[in-house]
């Protein structure tokens, strides 16, 4: 897929998942790439950066498996943001599929 | 490359930035690395999957940068950010310095007009006070006492000059590292399509 439409999407991606529910680094590498193929590197200097900007706060959980886990949650700002985010993704793809579609009709 | 490789080269990379910054990134890869070992992955897989260090630290760096020279608007500091910004690909030669030395030209430009103002003043305002001591040195065509009064107002002129041109510096590098921090959002090094 064309990398200037992956990193823009990316940070969409993430903020959708964290409004479901408060995820760990991995884990929010691990589903993005299900779909998507990205360096998964990628998802953290993102993460630090919504970080930065007070999206999102991060805290420490142990896991059962031993070493405590980071997990990032989005603040206030951070959901706000992310309904922005997708709204405006669902307007611009609407728009680029009636051109798709070439349902745009001469004047 | 292995995880021990991996995190050396990110470290040597991100070299300059604070070290409880550093301390904190290396902490995020190496739980990364643990979780993939749990799922039966080597560290080899692990790196390759994570992407290039060098590419992954520069984009760190300069956005550690940027946030650093917005808090603390010095000299240093707004230095350091674009030359970390210039990291993240050839293309911030041209997107980043260019427009950062002309900026830069520009303030020593009009700083020196205001140095330059105010030392004139200062050279009026003497002259015309020792002028009648060495009359066989200066000739002077004004009234002493405009000559006094116009240097002095041109050196006060200088100096707000000065302090005008500060503000405008602080005012301009202010914007400038918020387009650097813009750029860093959405330039991605052409050359390494790897990079994403």
């Amino acid at each position: 897929m064309n990398i200037q439409f992956k990193k823009g999407v990316l940070e969409l991606c993430t903020v959708a998942l964290l409004a479901k529910k408060n995820r760990y680094g991995y884990e929010l590498v691990n589903e993005i790439s299900k779909s998507i193929s990205i360096s998964e590197g990628t998802i953290y200097p993102l993460l630090r950066r919504l970080k930065n900007d007070g999206y999102v706060t991060t805290y420490l959980e142990e896991s059962k498996e031993g070493a405590p886990r980071k997990y990032y949650q989005l603040t206030a700002d951070g959901k706000k943001m992310e309904k922005e985010l997708k709204e405006e993704w669902k307007t611009f793809i609407g728009k680029v599929n009636i051109f798709l579609k070439g349902g745009v009709k001469d004047e | 490359m292995n995880k021990k490789e991996f995190l050396n080269s990110l470290t040597k990379y991100l070299r300059g930035i604070p070290g409880d910054e550093e301390q904190d990134i290396i902490s995020d890869f190496e739980e990364h690395f643990e979780m993939g070992k749990k799922e039966g992955r080597t560290e080899e897989n692990i790196a390759g999957s994570l992407g290039n260090p060098k590419a992954l630290a520069n984009q760190l760096k300069a956005n550690i940068m940027a946030d650093r020279a917005e808090k603390e608007t010095t000299a240093a500091n707004i230095t350091r950010a674009v030359f970390a910004s210039l990291g993240l690909g050839f293309f911030n030669l041209i997107f980043i310095l260019g427009p950062f030395l002309g900026i830069a030209g520009v303030l020593v430009g009009l700083f020196a007009a205001a140095v330059g103002i105010t030392a004139g003043g200062i050279t009026g305002l003497l002259g015309t006070i020792f002028a009648p001591l060495f009359p066989e040195y200066f000739n002077l065509i004004v009234n002493p006492a405009v000559g006094i009064f116009a240097s002095i107002g041109l050196i006060c002129f200088g100096v707000l000059f000065f302090i005008g041109v500060m503000y405008l510096a602080r005012a301009l590098f202010r914007l400038f590292i918020r387009y650097i921090k813009f750029n860093a959002r959405i330039v991605v090094g052409r050359e390494r399509r790897d990079e994403v």
